[in-house]
C-alpha cells in the first residue's frame, strides 16, 4: 500500500521546516505528523517521510528506531502502556495487566483482533505518584488504576469516548 | 610558539591540533576506537581519556603562576577528556595513560565495558590480528571480566550489501562505518538503528548497501562487524604478507596493499597517500586482485597449425627475432600499452629503436561513465600518461586500425585491444601477431606468438597516473624465475619467514611462468646481436630519468620517500581525465 500525505499534512510539514535552520531536526515532529496520519511508522511510512523532507532514508529510519514512542508496526486504535516498573510493580501493576490481558484476551505486545487495542508493558513514565498506572496511546495517563478502573477505561474506549485527563493534586499537609 | 606538555616533555605546536592527533604524529599512542582523521570526532567511544589541565597564568603580567615550591600551578580540567576531541591549546598539559594512574584505570574500565556485549570469538573472526580490540585490550584492558550474565544477542550474518556483511553483535557502535557513508561517499546508507546496548548499523529498510566504495567501511570497522563477503574467511591476516602497490583498474593510480599467502594475491586493501586518495579506494579495483590469480598465461604459447600450443623462451625469441627479421621495417607496428608500466614501455621502445622501427604507438582505454567525482576517473588504463611523455603517438581507435592494416607483423604490449573493442579479430588476420600478455584474452589467444609477462604484483615498476604523479610498484609475488628469500626487496610475512615445505600455504604451485618485458627483450637483443642489459626497473627508471626530460629527477628512493611525484603534464592531457 502506497501512503501518501494530505494536503495539510504537506502543509504542516513546510511549517515545521520553517521553524529550523536545516532539515534535519524537522525529522521528528515530520514523523509525528506521519504516525497522526497513519497510525503508525512503518518502513514505508519512513521512506515517504524521507522523500517529502528531502533526507536520507537510512536517517529517518535509524531515529525512528530509536524512540520507542514510534511505531515501527501497526498497532491497534488504543496502544494501552501499562508500567510494571517498580513502583507500579509494588502498587500491582502486574495485576493490572494480567487482568487487561485477560480481559482483552491477548498477551502484552499483541493486538486484539478487531485492531480496537494493542497491550503493551512498558518502563516507568514517570507517574510514580499515581502508581499503578498506564498511557493512553502515548497521550494521556490513566492513574491510580484499579481492577475496576482498567475495565471502565476499555468500556469508554470501546464507545469511542473521549478520555480526560486526570489532574490529581499532591498531598497537602494540614496544620501548617 | 604555543607550547603543550605531554608526559612531561614540552613540545611546540602551531595550528590546530586535536591532541589525540598530536600524540600520534609524535609517534606515541593513546588507544581509540571511534576516531578517524579523515572524519569528524564524535567521541562516542570514549577510549582516548586522558587528564588534561592548564597552567595557570597571570592575567596582569602574563607569566605562569607558581606555588611554593617553584612548580608551575595546574588547573586540571574537572574530568578526563577524550583527547580525539580535544584542541591543543597554549600552556595545556596532558597526562596520558604512560604517566597517570587515573587515565589508566578508565581506559581499562572502559574496556571491560566495551567488552560486555562483545562475543570473544577472535578465533573465528576475520578481524583478528589486525583488529584495533583485540590489540587495545590485550596492551590496555582488563584481565577479565566481571559480567556474569548473558551478553545481548544481535543479528549475525547480515548481508548488507553485495560486498559487505554485518556481524551485529561484534559492533561496538564506533559509528565509523555510518560517518564515511554520510562524509565522504556521501551516500548516506547507514545508520545506527534501535538504542542502547541493542543498537547496530543498518541500512533503510529494504535498501542494499551497495555503495561503490562500501568496502572502505570494512577496512575502517575497528573491530570485525563488517567483513568482505569476498574475502570472509579466506586468510587469517598474519598468514599473509602486506606488499605496497598500485591500482592498476583505474587511471586514478590509488595507493593500495596487496595482501599475498603463497603467491596468491587474496585481497587488496587502499594505502594511504594524502595527495591521491587519501585512505580510501573505490571497490571496483579491490577486484584487480583476480587479475594476478586467475587466467594467467604461463610459459609462452605459439601458433602451430591454427592451434596455440606451449612453447619454450628459447622457442619464443628464435620465432620473435625471425620474424623481425624477415619483416620489412616499415610493415612492422609496434604497439604500447597504457596498461603497461614506464619500465615496459620504454624497454620496449628502446628495442624498437635500435631495430630502426617507427616509434611505438599507443591508444588511452577511456571508458565513459567510470568517472565519478572521487577516485575513478574514465581513463581505466593506470598508464596513459606514462605513454604520452615517453612521446609515443597516440591514436584514437580509426587510426590504429590503419597502422594495423599496413603492417605484417603486430607486436602488441599488454593491451587487450580485442576485448575493449578497439580493434577486430579480423583485423589480425593474415598478420604474424605477437602479443606480450599477463592473462589470457580474446586478444592473446588471436595471437601467433603469445609472451607471458610479469603483472605489477610480479615486478616494480612505475606509473604515470591522469594528474601526471607517478608512483611504482613493489615486487608482491614470486615468479618461476624470483625468490622472496633471495631478493632483499621483497617483502617476507611470517609463513614466509619460518614457513617450511610441509606446512599449509607453503607451495611452489602459484608462480607463474613469466618475465618481466625487459627481461625477455634482453635476450631478443641478444638474438638480434643487440645490446641491451636491463637489470630491473630500478635501474631503467634512472636511465629513463637521465634520458628523457619528462622524467628528470625520477628515481624509485625519490618516489618511495615521498610517495609518488608529480609531473608535469601537458593541459590536454590532464583534461581528458
Amino acid at each position: 500500500m502506497a501512503y501518501e500525505f494530505t494536503k495539510e499534512d504537506l502543509q504542516e510539514i513546510e511549517k515545521i521546516k520553517a521553524k529550523y535552520p536545516e532539515v534535519m531536526p524537522a525529522t521528528l515532529p515530520a514523523l509525528w505528523v506521519a504516525q497522526r496520519r497513519f497510525g503508525h511508522v512503518e518502513p514505508e511510512v519512513q521512506r515517504l517521510v524521507a522523500q517529502t523532507l528531502g533526507l536520507p532514508e537510512a536517517h529517518v529510519h535509524g531515529v525512528a528506531n530509536f524512540y520507542t514512542q514510534y511505531y515501527k508496526e501497526k498497532k491497534g486504535k488504543y496502544v494501552l502502556d501499562v508500567c510494571t516498573c517498580l513502583s507500579c510493580q509494588l502498587c500491582g501493576g502486574y495485576d493490572i495487566l494480567h487482568h487487561l490481558e485477560d480481559k482483552l484476551g491477548i498477551k502484552a505486545g499483541e493486538t486484539t483482533k478487531d485492531g480496537t487495542f494493542t497491550l503493551n508493558q512498558v518502563e516507568c513514565l514517570g507517574a510514580c505518584g499515581y502508581a499503578p498506572m498506564l498511557q493512553v496511546t502515548n497521550d494521556k495517563y490513566v492513574n491510580h488504576l484499579t481492577k475496576e478502573k482498567a475495565d471502565e477505561l476499555v468500556e469508554k474506549l470501546k464507545n469511542g469516548e473521549e478520555l480526560e485527563y486526570e489532574q490529581i493534586k499532591m498531598p497537602q499537609h494540614k496544620n501548617i | 610558539m604555543p607550547e603543550i606538555f605531554i608526559d612531561g616533555h614540552r613540545y611546540e605546536f602551531e595550528g590546530d591540533h586535536k591532541v589525540l592527533q598530536f600524540i600520534q604524529d609524535l609517534g606515541k599512542e593513546v588507544p581509540f576506537f571511534c576516531y578517524h582523521p579523515s572524519m569528524t570526532a564524535p567521541a562516542n567511544c570514549r577510549q582516548c581519556m586522558v587528564k588534561a589541565g592548564q597552567y595557570m597564568k597571570d592575567r596582569e603580567t602574563g607569566d605562569y603562576e607558581v606555588d611554593e615550591n617553584g612548580d608551575r600551578v595546574i588547573r586540571w580540567f574537572p574530568k578526563l577528556q577524550t583527547s580525539c576531541n580535544l584542541m591543543a591549546a597554549d600552556g595545556m598539559v596532558i597526562l596520558t595513560q604512560e604517566t597517570d594512574e587515573l587515565v589508566k584505570r578508565a581506559q581499562k574500565d572502559n574496556l571491560e565495558l566495551i567488552l560486555i556485549n562483545h562475543p570473544l570469538d577472535c578465533p573465528i573472526c576475520d578481524q583478528a590480528g589486525e583488529c584495533p580490540l583485540q590489540i587495545q585490550t590485550y596492551k590496555y584492558g582488563p584481565e577479565g571480566s566481571r559480567f556474569e550474565v548473558k551478553k545481548v544477542h544481535k543479528p549475525k550474518r547480515i548481508q548488507l550489501g553485495p560486498r559487505v556483511v554485518l556481524d551485529a553483535e561484534r559492533c561496538i557502535n564506533c559509528t565509523r562505518c555510518t560517518r564515511f557513508t554520510q562524509e565522504i561517499s556521501k551516500t548516506h546508507q547507514l545508520t545506527i538503528t534501535s538504542r542502547g546496548d541493542k543498537n547496530y548499523p543498518t541500512t533503510a529498510p529494504g535498501r542494499e548497501f551497495d555503495d561503490p566504495y562500501s568496502l572502505n567501511t570494512v577496512d575502517i570497522c575497528p573491530v570485525g562487524a563488517l567483513t568482505s563477503a569476498d574475502f570472509r574467511f579466506k586468510a587469517r591476516v598474519w598468514e599473509m604478507n602486506q606488499t605496497p602497490s598500485i591500482d592498476i583498474t583505474n587511471g586514478k593510480g590509488t595507493n593500495i596493499d596487496l595482501w599475498t599467502r603463497d603467491n596468491l594475491i587474496l585481497r587488496v586493501t587502499p594505502r594511504y597517500n594524502a595527495d591521491v586518495n587519501d585512505h580510501w579506494m573505490p571497490d571496483a579495483g579491490r577486484e584487480a586482485y583476480k587479475i594476478f590469480n586467475e587466467n594467467r598465461i604461463s610459459r609462452p604459447q605459439q601458433k602451430l597449425d591454427g592451434e596455440q600450443v606451449l612453447s619454450s623462451w628459447n622457442n619464443a625469441i628464435a620465432t620473435f627475432t625471425e620474424q623481425i627479421e624477415e619483416t620489412d621495417n616499415s610493415k612492422i607496428v609496434v604497439i604500447a600499452s597504457p596498461h603497461a608500466s614506464v619500465e615496459e614501455n620504454y624497454a620496449l621502445s628502446k628495442y624498437t629503436n635500435l631495430l630502426g622501427l617507427n616509434q611505438p604507438v599507443f591508444t588511452p582505454h577511456i571508458e565513459e561513465g567510470t568517472r565519478d567525482d572521487f577516485l575513478l576517473s574514465d581513463d581505466v588504463a593506470p598508464n596513459a600518461n606514462g605513454c604520452r611523455l615517453l612521446g609515443f603517438t597516440e591514436l584514437d581507435k580509426a587510426s590504429i586500425k590503419k597502422e594495423i592494416k599496413k603492417a605484417e607483423l603486430v607486436v602488441i604490449l599488454n593491451d587487450n585491444l580485442i576485448d575493449r573493442e578497439v580493434i577486430a579479430a579480423d583485423d589480425l588476420k593474415e598478420k604474424f601477431v605477437v602479443v606480450f600478455a599477463t592473462n589470457n584474452s580474446d586478444t592473446s589467444k588471436t595471437a601467433d606468438l603469445v609472451i607471458p609477462i610479469t603483472t605489477a604484483a610480479e615486478h616494480a615498476a612505475s606509473y604515470v597516473n591522469v594528474d601526471g604523479r607517478i608512483q611504482r610498484t613493489y615486487r608482491a609475488k614470486e615468479t618461476k624465475y624470483t625468490d622472496r628469500r633471495l631478493d632483499l626487496e621483497m617483502s617476507e610475512g611470517r609463513l614466509d619467514r619460518y614457513g617450511t615445505n610441509f606446512d599449509n600455504w607453503v607451495t611452489e604451485d602459484n608462480k607463474v611462468d613469466c618475465l618481466p618485458v625487459w627481461a625477455f627483450i634482453n635476450s631478443l637483443a641478444e638474438s638480434s646481436g643487440l645490446e641491451l642489459n636491463f637489470s630491473d626497473g630500478r635501474e631503467i627508471m634512472d636511465e629513463i630519468a637521465s634520458t628523457v626530460d619528462s622524467f628528470s629527477g625520477v628515481s624509485y628512493a625519490a618516489m618511495d620517500e615521498q610517495s609518488g611525484i608529480q609531473l608535469s603534464i601537458k593541459k590536454e592531457t590532464s583534461t581528458s581525465k
